[in-house]
């Protein structure tokens, strides 16, 4: 049924961005209906406005594929923070960061946060399959198991080989994320010591077990929220109008409620 | 000029076996090409009879190409063969498939004599064949093992079952209908069973095949063995093929080709393509359709399991005019600047669709393209959360642009209704969800979704004709409805034709009955075909084209006051039945824009990133 509820005005845009079958919908997908299944490839871009406490987020989930990669730009458009994916169990998908995606980002926000998101982390770390998640409330934990079968013992993390078989080599570690992090920050001529910090932005995460998937998510939210905060106050401010804030304003019902 | 074209493997088979080619008619080399492709495909059929597969793949070529004089007699044999047993079909007013089969293979047989000298140009095919039989081999087993293999192609999805299949097993080769798409070097795009890797060397032959026949300034076109029709297509840089046991007639199979190369330009754009091909001749498209395959697989299932496509016409849901109306008014008033259609989809079948009106006095929206929309939301279930804005190409609208889709279900979760407004304007997805929201507002006010939720397909026994099981009625465009979509209405399939293996029988039939209608080379107006479980009719008027399944105890005569009734009572619910008059709006105050090779669009397809990739 749709929720006739008055129309929300998205505050503030993220998008998530990354190479093909990083697991950018599965992400977004565990995060707002706490599952993982099986996505088909996504088609263009998709929109979700996500209510976070008062104010409404929008998020544009992309396709990876290239076919789609002259649209990217427009995903990014006036975007307060990016998340940039990739496959720790793949290398290229970091690089392919760095060659592909960076330059869509030219059209967000000049004050935009990035962040960097290596998924797929339960492959290679068996802590990973534990999807608690120490720093945030966990009440739907409990039907965030999935096919694979949760380890009951906290196996040290050297044991690369446990559970479900195999475990993969992992080709990225959070070193060479932190070192793509700070090249970022020099791409977009920002400053490093006045921005968020390497480890605060870096993130390893399973969309297939929920780890550390809500704390990326809350993470962003709440360092966006100065960003909303800002624009409103511009918007009272000045009685100019700002044309992308009008388009932005022909939106959209929230479709998950409040978390 | 396409050999040129060709890499190390196929450009060489080409070559050695040209010089051979001069003194020999080009039919017997290719005869044994494609013997060997048989062997290669069909060890089976192949081994078991190995002359009498030559024979009979070779009568075919001769009806596609006028090759040599010898075969154009052969030729004007096998359709003299066919008018007769046409002939015979209209005043005995019965066949069944057997007779069909029982005429291939006469034709079959004649052809044998015309056959055989083939050792010498066919020695060089027979040890690159068994190259290739052993690379496959090996990479079948490889590409399954190694985890290194798969992280060392990153564009290749995650392997999805049938992708998994052993292409060197007999199950695969057991497969109804493959289809393979190919790109003119010869690299794999996309197989519908098998992964493309493991295929590449069987894609390789085929283009050698191809290529081949075109260094004689001919275009293979079919290939005919006992069991397996070899269809080919040719479309621009893209070669598609379909080796199909399901006894279609290749018109048929090559339509079902078509329907593939439209959804890939549907993706693409052919402009892009072109370009694309331009620059590298041996670019691998995967690299580009990759994650699409899913769409093409949904597509070919539903060319099996829908008739839509055989009749190239599009199914709309029975809906009380009322209601359709009304819909259609929420969609009409609910309308933004460069919006060109807005489509109403419930359960994959047509509710409504209303056209901008510049749109519609250039051109109409064809079934096909409707069909591959239809499909592009039927195979993304990804679509169910959230809404989507993507590019998408109407390839028999304009082939080189994109249109933007916007794409939402207004049921979430049961997600059976959903919304596609397409508009030209790359950056206008705020705006047409904003009328989204608007339609779905006025639903809610009319109640629209549970009157929606209500409706269903209909029954056959709604027309009240006993001993009439099915039907399927396409009306042609007459002048009340000059420029109309072409749909056509069935009811739903009901017993015994309610299990999945019933159903494909039924629709074999159809095939069957409308392979004969709409033969090349004789076709006809009315067959009467007593099959062995049932009785069908089908009728192709100026009007109308119709097909009817009957209990098997009918009567001719009772068929036809059947018919007249049915006509009758299509007639009476025509308006519920069909989209009668697909409203318009207005939303371009230049009416340019939204044309045929609108400008901004050629924009689009340009920037959109393909140029990066050269």
């Amino acid at each position: 049924m749709p929720e006739l509820s008055k129309m929300k005005k998205p505050d503030v845009k993220v998008v998530l961005l990354g190479d093909m079958n990083v697991g950018k919908t599965s992400l977004l997908h565990r995060y707002t209906e706490r599952k993982f299944k099986d996505t088909i490839s996504t088609v263009g871009g998709a929109f979700f406005l996500k209510q976070w406490g008062p104010y409404n987020i929008s998020i544009w989930d992309t396709a990876g594929r290239e076919q789609f990669h002259g649209l990217g730009s427009m995903y990014c458009r006036g975007a307060a923070a990016i998340i940039l994916t990739y496959d720790v169990t793949n290398w290229q998908s970091l690089s392919e960061l760095e060659e592909r995606f960076l330059s869509l980002t030219d059209t967000a926000n000049h004050d935009c946060i990035y962040a960097l998101v290596g998924n797929k982390v339960d492959l290679t770390d068996p802590k990973a399959h534990q999807s608690q998640d120490s720093d945030v409330a966990s009440e739907d934990r409990t039907d965030s198991e999935d096919m694979r079968t949760e380890p009951q013992l906290p196996t040290p993390p050297t044991s690369p080989a446990s559970l479900s078989g195999v475990m993969l080599q992992k080709q990225v570690t959070p070193e060479d994320a932190a070192a793509l992090y700070g090249r970022i920050l020099r791409y977009k001529g920002l400053d490093e010591t006045s921005s968020q910090p390497a480890e605060k932005m870096c993130f390893e995460t399973s969309a297939k077990t929920g780890y550390n998937v809500d704390s990326l998510f809350e993470a962003l939210f709440d360092l966006v929220l100065p960003s909303i905060l800002r624009q409103r106050n511009e918007n009272q401010e000045s009685p100019t109008v700002d044309l992308e804030e009008c388009r932005g304003s022909s939106n959209k019902r929230a479709k998950s409620s409040c978390c | 000029m396409e050999r040129d074209n060709h890499q190390e493997g196929e450009a060489q088979g080409v070559k050695i076996s040209d010089p051979p080619s001069v003194n020999n008619p080009p039919g017997d080399n290719l005869a044994t090409s494609l013997s060997l492709l048989g062997n290669h495909m069909f060890p089976d059929v192949a081994e078991r009879n190995d002359g009498a597969s030559i024979s009979k793949e070779e009568t075919p070529v001769s009806l596609c190409s006028d090759v040599t004089a010898e075969q154009q007699s052969l030729d004007a044999e096998l359709h003299s063969n066919q008018v007769t047993k046409l002939e015979t079909e209209e005043t005995e007013n019965s066949e069944c498939f057997n007779d069909v089969c029982t005429q291939q293979s006469d034709g079959g047989s004649e052809g044998a004599a015309t056959d055989n000298d083939q050792s010498d140009s066919g020695e060089f095919v027979v040890t690159m064949l068994a190259k290739a039989k052993l690379e496959e081999q090996g990479i079948g087993v490889k590409g399954r093992s190694s985890p290194l293999l798969e992280a060392g192609t990153q564009e290749s999805p995650a392997f999805m079952s049938h992708r998994d299949e052993d292409v060197t097993a007999e199950s695969w080769r057991q497969h109804r209908k493959h289809v393979f798409v190919l790109s003119e070097a010869g690299k794999p795009i996309y197989s519908r069973y098998g992964s493309e890797e493991a295929l590449s060397s069987t894609m390789g032959v085929m283009m050698a095949l191809v290529s081949f026949v075109q260094s004689g300034d001919n275009i293979i076109r079919s290939v005919y063995s006992e069991e397996h029709t070899v269809v080919f297509l040719q479309k621009g840089p893209l070669v598609l093929v379909c080796v199909s046991s399901s006894r279609q007639s290749e018109r048929q199979l090559r339509g079902e080709l078509l329907y593939v190369y439209y959804q890939i330009i549907s993706m693409l754009t052919q402009a892009s393509i072109s370009r694309i091909f331009e620059h590298k001749k041996n670019y691998d498209l995967r690299r580009l359709l990759a994650g699409s395959e899913k769409i093409l697989d949904g597509l070919l299932n539903l060319v099996d399991s829908d008739p839509s496509f055989l009749l190239a016409a599009v199914h709309c849901l029975p809906l009380a005019s009322s209601l359709r109306d009304s819909l259609s008014q929420i969609l009409q008033k609910a309308i933004t600047p460069n919006l060109v259609f807005s489509i109403l989809i419930a359960n994959n079948q047509l509710l409504t669709i209303v056209q901008e009106k510049t749109v519609i006095e250039d051109t109409r929206l064809e079934p096909a393209d409707v069909h591959l929309l239809l499909n592009l939301i039927g195979a993304s279930s990804a679509f169910q959360a959230g809404e989507i804005w993507t590019p998408i190409c109407l390839p028999l609208f304009n082939p080189d642009c994109y249109f933007y889709a916007y794409i939402s279900y207004l049921d979430p979760p049961e997600c059976t209704v959903c919304l596609l407004l397409l508009s030209t304007d790359k950056e206008a997805f705020y705006a047409v969800a904003e009328c989204k929201r608007k339609i779905e507002e006025a639903m809610v006010a009319q109640n629209s979704l549970s009157l929606i939720a209500k409706v269903q397909s209909y029954s056959v026994s709604q027309v009240g004709v006993s001993d009439l099981r099915h039907f399927m009625y396409k009306p042609f465009d007459v002048p009340d409805n000059y420029r109309q979509l072409t749909q056509f209405t069935s009811p739903e399939m009901e017993a015994p034709y309610s299990s999945e293996e019933e159903k494909m029988r039924l629709l074999d039939l159809y095939r069957y009955m409308h392979s004969r209608i709409h033969s090349t080379s004789r076709p006809l107006k009315l067959i009467y075909h007593v099959a062995e479980r049932e009785t069908l009719l089908a009728w192709v008027t100026s009007k109308f084209e119709l097909y009817t399944c009957f209990s098997p105890l009918v009567t001719k005569a009772c068929a036809i006051t059947a018919i007249t009734k049915l006509l009758r009572w299509i007639k009476k619910e025509e308006d519920r039945l069909f989209i009668r008059y697909p409203p318009k709006y207005s939303t371009t105050p230049n009416p340019s824009k939204s044309s045929r090779g609108g400008k901004s669009d050629q924009q689009d397809a340009t920037d959109n990133g393909f140029l990066s990739l050269l």
